[in-house]
């Protein structure tokens, strides 16, 4: 109650100022009315009686300032009187203000955008209702730890999972899509067991979830879109639900769309629809194909220790009963919120939080420059302030209310560069199917921005305040008007953040120089394949109208056939993988006449199934024997081409050619002959771990249903051949898409979109911290030469060359960005080996990029230092002299 | 006007609030009424009591109000609230214990 009057009080006293000061006001006077009759009525006369009045009262200003300070705030009061004091000073000083802002926006804002991926990536939840309890379960050999799982092996899981919780499991592929009336277009799309929604807790916001029992063959003709889908392809019309749409040449009746938060880039975002996951009777006792994504959700009885321990005996129980395909191999789990975010994500954003850092340590240590250089010039200031007798906190105050301004209006600039991050990063990031990274500017960054922006502008703000308050009154006040240069301490403080800020641009430019290089050299490496004259697509055989192996070959054959008749075609190849990228299919091999190894412990190697002309088209060469030919059909003996790995870690010394090799496929063997030998190819993007044998085998011995297209130009650009190629094939089959039928090179370039986003943002710190530390070097040249005019001006008069001059100064300059660049050339040896960690595939061993980046760094402090050597060689020295 | 003394520090807001526990009075008043008592021998700047009464309202020891005098002037009346009723209750405790404390000392010496 009393507290409520006081609050009351206080904010009245605030905010009627005016009212309350005439209040109190009115009450004086009226005391002092009241004792000038008392007086008039002892026979004063007039005049005397209001001065004895006056005098019985004290002094009235000191009375009332003493009155106000009894109610309110009185801090509150002076903050405000300090803020407008404060934009009142820093609208004098424009360029100051306007350089402390920007600096402090920029380095902010670079540091904001990197928090703000940081939050989109890892940090802002899946938008799942059971996400604490879903895992991603993976089925771990020695090559790929992250290995999916047999839809035999899900089963037996499925049997098994109330030890555990709910499980579900998901499978992508590119399918074709069509309407009466739009031609056919390849979709992403993702058969899902019934369950898939519901044990993630979404639900469909149009129509219904899948229904029990609908993953069952048969029963399986309906669809789910995606809210991306749906507003792209069917334009948003709620009337979609029932509508039939043909996916793979069959009918499918929609029955539900996804909301827009399902669209998650994190998470089945790119997947345009969902269809249920049903087995046919073979593919529910395949182990061999380690197809299926699974997901589960833990009991919420069983903790994660629990959890863990349960697929540890489940996957070694699955080893030893299935011992043929799942011998060597463990499940484990990780969070879905970790796994979506990707192993990469852990090692590479805190490592761009940190470069984002360096951009902000940097343009702090420009800050402090800055207002210590200002400080300074205002050195006369405070000295009269404080000889009046301001105490130690009200010569702080107008200080750090300047300093707050400064955090307010540099973190707004620094939203602003968030939000122009973020929709420049929407577009950079926008992959082939129009999904795209999303990092929303929500609350949790704004408050970083200011919590960023206060704690730098407090802190660096502070810094030269309480330099400023060390200064010696009697010597400032006689130095005379020119303000200081400092003391020794302010001079080695001053050189050490500009040593600091070089080693810090060293640092960032020669991690994203090594960066840049390495992502280039991936672009353009081309080993053991190339790739410069051919188109590619991709191609994927409905089930409905290539029922089998034979009609799937005979379609594979017309359309090389067809292709390779169109003019200025050299060859076509179809292929289950393109040298390009990696190879998903591993399988295991034997060879005949040697000890077969325990099972699980089978030599592994990446498979490629391809078409005759296949190695002829990539430019892969055949060493030994011969490539595929028209004749290796589907009734004729099974060979194999091996790689050189291959040929010498399965051989030895022996030669292959001719001999027998046996490919597991789960109890059966497939044996058949090597017929040649061709170089190692390597794709552009490696694994941590790559397989380095390589193992093909003819597409007509191994048909598939989703294959690559690729067609060499002869003396044409590929990309003249693009069109010609779709209306070829669109007479082979009007109901068949081609989906990213484009020049190579194209798809490639595409294909580290990602990666070039990340490049583009490390190049944008470097070029920052770049731009941040020249200007610094520069300013605080010319602030030293203009405040050491006389010392020149002395320098000179007594026989100094102009020469000698600009050569110190320069020197100077020179000296602090070397030492600065040496101490960063250690920090960028330490990124680069961080890059390499996080990217296998690049070569981030790179002097040559360090000894450029050094030589740029002290170029530009030559630029910079130059500037202001000059005008301290054109010193007047007569004139500055007489000036003293 | 000769022998005056000087108020002990702190003392002041005590002597305020005995003098509102007989009943509402503006600053003037309350200057008039403490002259009285004190019979004059007091030696305060007139001018401090303000400052002091805004305190104590801030405090929420006394409240005021503006209203007519008897001569038809408008003047700030304060009175005391129950929390400035107790304070000076203890304030008066304090005082005498140790004006006691105090005199027995100087006088036992």
């Amino acid at each position: 109650m009393t507290l409520l009057r006081q609050l009351s009080r206080r904010l009245r006293s605030l905010f009627f100022r005016r009212q309350t000061e005439a209040e109190m006001a009115e009450e004086m006077r009226f005391h002092l009315e009241q004792r000038t009759a008392d007086k008039l009525d002892e026979g004063f006369s007039p005049e005397e009686a209001t001065f004895a009045a006056q005098r019985k009262f004290g002094n009235l200003a000191s009375i009332q300032e003493q009155a106000r300070a009894g109610r309110g705030w009185t801090w509150l009061d002076n903050l405000v009187k300090d803020l407008q004091l404060g934009v009142r000073t820093l609208f004098k000083s424009p360029g100051f203000t306007l350089t402390a802002i920007v600096t402090l926006g920029l380095g902010i804002g670079a540091n904001t955008a990197m928090f703000s991926v940081l939050n989109g990536v890892m940090l802002k939840p899946l938008p799942f209702a059971h996400l604490p309890q879903l895992d991603r379960l993976y089925r771990s050999t020695a090559q790929n730890p992250d290995g999916n799982i047999s839809p035999a092996d899900f089963r037996e899981f499925q049997l098994a999972k109330d030890g555990y919780g709910d499980v579900a499991a998901y499978t992508p592929a590119n399918v074709s899509l069509s309407e009466p009336g739009h031609p056919a277009e390849m979709a992403y799309s993702a058969r899902a067991t019934a369950n898939l929604f519901s044990l993630l807790g979404v639900q469909p916001q149009l129509g219904r979830d899948f229904r029990a029992g609908e993953d069952t063959t048969g029963r399986d003709r309906v669809v789910i879109l995606s809210q991306r889908t749906w507003q792209k392809r069917f334009g948003g019309a709620p009337e979609v639900i029932g509508r039939t749409i043909r996916v793979d040449g069959e009918p499918h009746t929609v029955i539900g769309v996804m909301s827009a938060g399902f669209n998650d880039w994190r998470f089945l975002g790119g997947i345009d629809f969902f269809r249920p996951l049903a087995f046919a009777v073979e593919q529910a006792n395949d182990r061999a194909s380690t197809t299926l994504r699974v997901i589960g959700r833990r009991s919420p009885a069983l903790t994660p220790d629990d959890a863990d321990r349960f697929l540890a005996a489940f996957g070694a129980r699955l080893a030893k009963e299935f011992s043929q395909a799942n011998a060597e191999t463990t499940w484990r789990r990780v969070t879905l919120q970790s796994a979506a975010a990707g192993p990469g994500a852990a090692m590479v954003l805190p490592m761009l939080i940190g470069l984002s850092g360096f951009v902000l340590l940097i343009a702090c240590s420009n800050l402090a420059n800055l207002l210590l250089a200002r400080t300074m010039t205002r050195a006369r200031e405070f000295a009269v302030r404080a000889a009046l007798g301001a105490s130690r906190t009200q010569l702080l105050r107008p200080l750090m209310a300047e300093s707050l301004l400064l955090a307010l209006a540099g973190g707004a600039l620094a939203i602003l560069v968030a939000v122009w991050f973020r929709d420049w990063a929407a577009v950079r990031s926008t992959g082939d199917n129009g999904e795209h990274v999303n990092f929303i500017v929500d609350r949790g960054v704004m408050a970083w921005a200011f919590a960023a922006a206060l704690a730098t502008a407090l802190a660096f703000g502070l810094a030269p305040a309480l330099f400023a308050l060390r200064l010696n009154l009697n010597d400032t006040l006689k130095s005379g008007g020119r303000g200081t240069t400092g003391g020794r301490g302010h001079q080695r403080f001053r050189q050490f953040l500009i040593v600091g800020q070089f080693a810090l641009a060293t640092v960032l430019l020669a991690g994203a120089g090594i960066f840049m290089r390495g992502l280039d050299d991936l672009n353009k490496r081309r080993s053991g394949w190339e790739s410069s004259q051919l188109v590619t697509g991709t191609i994927a055989l409905p089930v409905g109208t290539y029922g089998d192996d034979e009609k799937i070959s005979a379609f594979h054959r017309l359309a090389a056939e067809r292709l390779a008749a169109l003019p200025s075609v050299t060859s076509v190849s179809l292929s289950s993988s393109t040298p390009a990228f990696n190879w998903p299919e591993v399988r295991k091999f034997i060879v005949e006449g040697q000890d077969r190894p325990v099972a699980g412990r089978e030599p592994a190697a990446a498979v490629n199934r391809v078409s005759p002309l296949y190695f002829s088209t990539y430019g892969t060469r055949v060493l030994a024997g011969r490539a595929f030919q028209e004749r290796d059909r589907a009734d004729s003996t099974r060979v194999f081409i091996i790689n050189q790995a291959a040929a010498r870690g399965l051989f030895g010394e022996k030669n292959p050619l001719g001999c027998r090799l046996g490919r597991v496929d789960g109890d059966k063997i497939l044996w058949g002959e090597v017929v040649g030998v061709v170089n190692d190819v390597q794709p552009i993007v490696t694994d941590a771990n790559p397989v380095p044998f390589q193992i093909y085998q003819p597409l007509a011995q191994a048909p598939r249903r989703e294959t690559e297209i690729a067609v060499r130009a002869a003396d044409v650009a590929p990309a003249m051949l693009v069109d010609r190629i779709r209306t070829a094939m669109t007479e082979l089959d009007p109901d068949l898409p081609v989906s990213r039928l484009q020049p190579a090179d194209i798809t490639i370039y595409r294909a580290s979109y990602q990666d070039r986003v990340l490049r583009d943002m490390l190049a944008a710190f470097a070029l920052l911290g770049l731009a941040l530390a020249s200007l610094g070097i520069y300013g605080v040249i010319a602030r030293t030469v203009a405040q050491r005019t006389s010392e020149f001006a002395i320098r000179l008069a007594l026989g100094a060359s102009v020469r000698d001059i600009v050569r110190l100064v320069l020197g100077s300059g020179v000296r602090m960005a070397l030492v600065g660049s040496a101490v960063g050339l250690l920090g960028a040896i330490g990124v680069a080996r961080l890059l390499g960690a996080a990217y296998p595939s690049l070569s981030t061993n790179n002097p040559l990029i360090l000894g450029a980046t050094t030589l740029l760094l002290v170029a530009v402090a030559l630029l910079a230092c130059w500037l202001p050597a000059r005008r301290a060689g054109k010193v007047d020295a007569m004139g500055a002299l007489r000036a003293e | 006007m000769a022998d005056k003394s000087e108020l002990f520090p702190g003392t002041l807001d005590m002597l305020i609030l005995r003098i509102l526990s007989r009943g509402e009075l503006h600053g003037w008043g309350i200057t008039n009424k403490l002259e009285q008592l004190s019979k004059s021998a007091l030696q305060v700047d007139e001018g401090s009591l303000y400052p002091s009464l805004y305190r104590m309202e801030d405090k929420g020891w006394i409240e005021a109000e503006w209203r007519m005098t008897e001569n038809n002037r408008r003047a700030k009346y304060y009175s005391l609230t129950r929390a400035g009723r107790k304070q000076l209750e203890t304030e008066q405790e304090q005082w005498d214990r140790m004006s006691a404390i105090i005199a027995m000392v100087l006088h036992s010496a």
